[in-house]
């Protein structure tokens, strides 16, 4: 269990984090997503101990961090997957970190197996891959066996293997009923590992919710309409709160008015209608649509013709001309909290 | 699932009920200080150092006395010397012991903050004071006995040397014992200075040219600036405490014995007192 408060931290002129609180709920894996440089990483470190914080307080299982007797059994952190001396080798890091709590030699036998670094145990930790360096660092967060387990950004350059490992096991963990909290920047990553999302964008919670729910409210239903008579279907449609794109021939994306009422507005007015589907959005791009306006560090390359892959740009990959991106904010603002 | 591994072992791990105390968090400091193959060659650097120019030192004495024997002159200068010039032969390679040492000092603490293992160290064990002292005990600690051994090892290859010279030098004679053990306690010193800066300046190089300004430039600035008040404060430089540390007698124009003892422990207590408010203060 994490519990924030107020939470705000200032480097000189720029305010890192703005004053968020939140709870981590044990039994859940909660993920703590946001653009690069929202926040996330310094809220961990907050969480840790690390960075004071420049208000409000934060405690993990009740306390604060450094007031734990044992704080790796309580705690354990992947704050930077590098976060070890580059000329000592792995099994050495792990067997320091462990003698500062008497956690005997078979523990970091075992977590050097579970993270599959047996191999380059003995190897200097300076030369691992961005992947070895996460499995030490996830190593290293596992040696206390914690209640609570907070990982930032674990799964950069692990391998397939690798990502499918550290969700299997944030799962397992928290069905095990521990606290698993992990950042991502990838809403995709979340979307399979997290039951619980807590949105960060330029130091605030823009949402603290499910991930059914973050999906239910940030997208407009839409309907996928095929009709060969697309203008004259355009203007029975038309009206208050619907919104209406062509972006194929003899095909519409309808949004603010449900499949039902197009059956039924186009048999009234003898239109013939061969395909209607109800379209949902990925979390993606519920994603995108939350922190659009939140993203600190913009592309240039977004205003040209919607490079593909762009984030937070209008053209979201896999979704050409959504309209639900292009919403109005006023639907954003009222989710935000 | 490799997975299934973590929770048989959850009741085992804290039943036992580990917690942080000083002495494992000493015990982890010593781990770290001894598995890095960095700090085993600049103590076995020191080790050679400190046996060669004891060795060659010892043929420069020989050279000495022989050359006094014939030359009245030369004889004269060695009276000056309080007569006994065997006697420094073992620790007259203490000034790069103090360099390597002291380097050491900082690039122990430095390197923490550089390859960013402090985020580890201090995750593990928040009340950051604890890891500083225990590094701070394993480094002194290391550097007394690194330099005692070095200097009685020292001794030991000098003695043929000085005995070809027809010079005696008594590695067991009381003055022997005190140069061995005061240059000790002082090389261990300058390490927890090294140490301190490379807390404060949480760099290597920056923490290494501060120790190296504060030992070698600082003492030869203080000489070369005209001014009554640069003469008085070189002597209160820390590198100018060990003369009178180890003196024989009090040689005028230097501190006392005493005096060079408080100045020396200030020079310590002084930068670790501060090394340890800023890390505790200073976000990691």
């Amino acid at each position: 269990m994490i519990e924030a408060t107020g939470l705000r931290k200032v480097y000189g002129e720029k305010t890192a984090v703005d004053g968020v609180s939140f709870t981590v709920q044990p039994g859940k894996v909660t993920g703590f997503l946001g653009p690069n440089g929202a926040g996330k990483s310094t809220t961990m470190r907050m969480i840790m101990g690390l960075d004071r914080p420049t208000a409000g307080h934060v405690t993990v299982n009740g306390l604060p961090y450094a007031k734990h007797k044992a704080p790796l059994h309580q705690v354990g952190a992947l704050l930077d997957a590098k976060a070890v001396h580059t000329s000592r080798s792995a099994y050495n890091h792990l067997r320091a970190m462990a003698a500062t709590h008497g956690i005997p030699k078979k523990r970091i036998d075992e977590v050097i197996d579970m993270t599959g670094l047996s191999a380059v145990a003995k190897k200097k930790a300076g030369g691992f891959s961005l992947g070895m360096g996460q499995r030490l660092g996830i190593a290293n967060a596992l040696l206390g066996d914690p209640q609570t387990l907070i990982l930032d950004e674990p799964v950069n350059g692990l391998d397939p293997e690798g990502v499918q490992w550290v969700r299997n096991l944030a799962r397992y963990l928290a069905r095990e009923g521990k606290t698993v909290f992990i950042s991502s920047h990838l809403m995709s990553e979340m979307a399979q590992t997290a039951d619980h999302l807590i949105v960060i964008g330029r130091g605030r919670i823009i949402a603290d919710t499910t991930v059914d729910a973050l999906i239910e409210s940030q997208t407009r239903k839409r309907t996928l309409v095929r009709t060969p008579d697309t203008s004259r279907l355009g203007v029975l449609l038309a009206g208050e709160g619907v919104r209406v794109d062509q972006n194929e021939p003899e095909t519409l994306e309808v949004s603010g008015i449900d499949p039902r009422r197009i059956a039924e507005l186009a048999l009234e007015h003898r239109v013939l209608i061969y395909e209607l589907t109800p379209l949902t959005s990925s979390l993606e791009e519920a994603y995108f649509q939350l922190t659009r306006d939140e993203v600190e560090y913009h592309s240039h390359l977004e205003s040209g013709t919607g490079a593909p892959g762009n984030r937070g740009g209008p053209a979201a990959p896999g979704a050409p001309g959504n309209p639900a991106l292009s919403a109005p904010a006023a639907t954003m603002e009222g989710t935000r909290r | 699932m490799r997975t299934a591994t973590v929770s048989r072992k959850a009741a085992a791990s804290s039943a036992a009920g580990h917690g942080v105390n000083f002495l494992r968090v000493l015990d982890s400091e010593f781990i770290k200080f001894r598995t890095l193959m960095s700090t085993k060659i600049l103590l076995a650097c020191t080790a050679l150092v400190m046996v060669g120019f004891a060795a060659l030192s010892a043929w420069g004495t020989g050279q000495f006395a022989d050359a006094a024997a014939q030359d009245p002159e030369a004889a004269a200068a060695m009276a000056a010397q309080g007569g006994d010039l065997a006697i420094t032969v073992p620790t007259s390679g203490i000034a790069f012991a103090q360099l390597i040492l002291g380097s050491l000092g900082v690039l122990l603490m430095s390197s923490e903050f550089t390859t960013g293992m402090a985020r580890s160290t201090f995750a593990a064990v928040p009340r950051r004071t604890q890891p500083f002292l225990a590094k701070l005990a394993v480094v002194a600690v290391a550097s007394f006995i690194l330099t005692a051994v070095s200097t009685y090892i020292a001794g030991l290859v000098s003695l043929p040397i000085l005995d070809s010279f027809d010079l005696k030098l008594d590695l067991g004679s009381q003055q022997s014992i005190k140069l061995l053990i005061v240059n000790s306690i002082y090389v261990a010193a300058v390490a927890a200075i090294g140490m301190s800066l490379g807390s404060l300046l949480r760099n290597s190089a920056g923490g290494i040219m501060s120790l190296v300004g504060l030992f070698f430039v600082a003492p030869i600035a203080f000489q070369l600036i005209p001014g009554e008040f640069f003469e008085e404060a070189r002597k209160y430089l820390p590198g100018n405490t060990i003369n009178p540390l180890t003196a024989v007698e009090h040689v005028p124009d230097t501190l006392e014995a005493w005096q060079a003892a408080l100045v020396l422990g200030a020079w310590v207590v002084v930068p670790v007192v501060l090394a340890m408010f800023v890390l505790k203060k200073r976000d990691v």
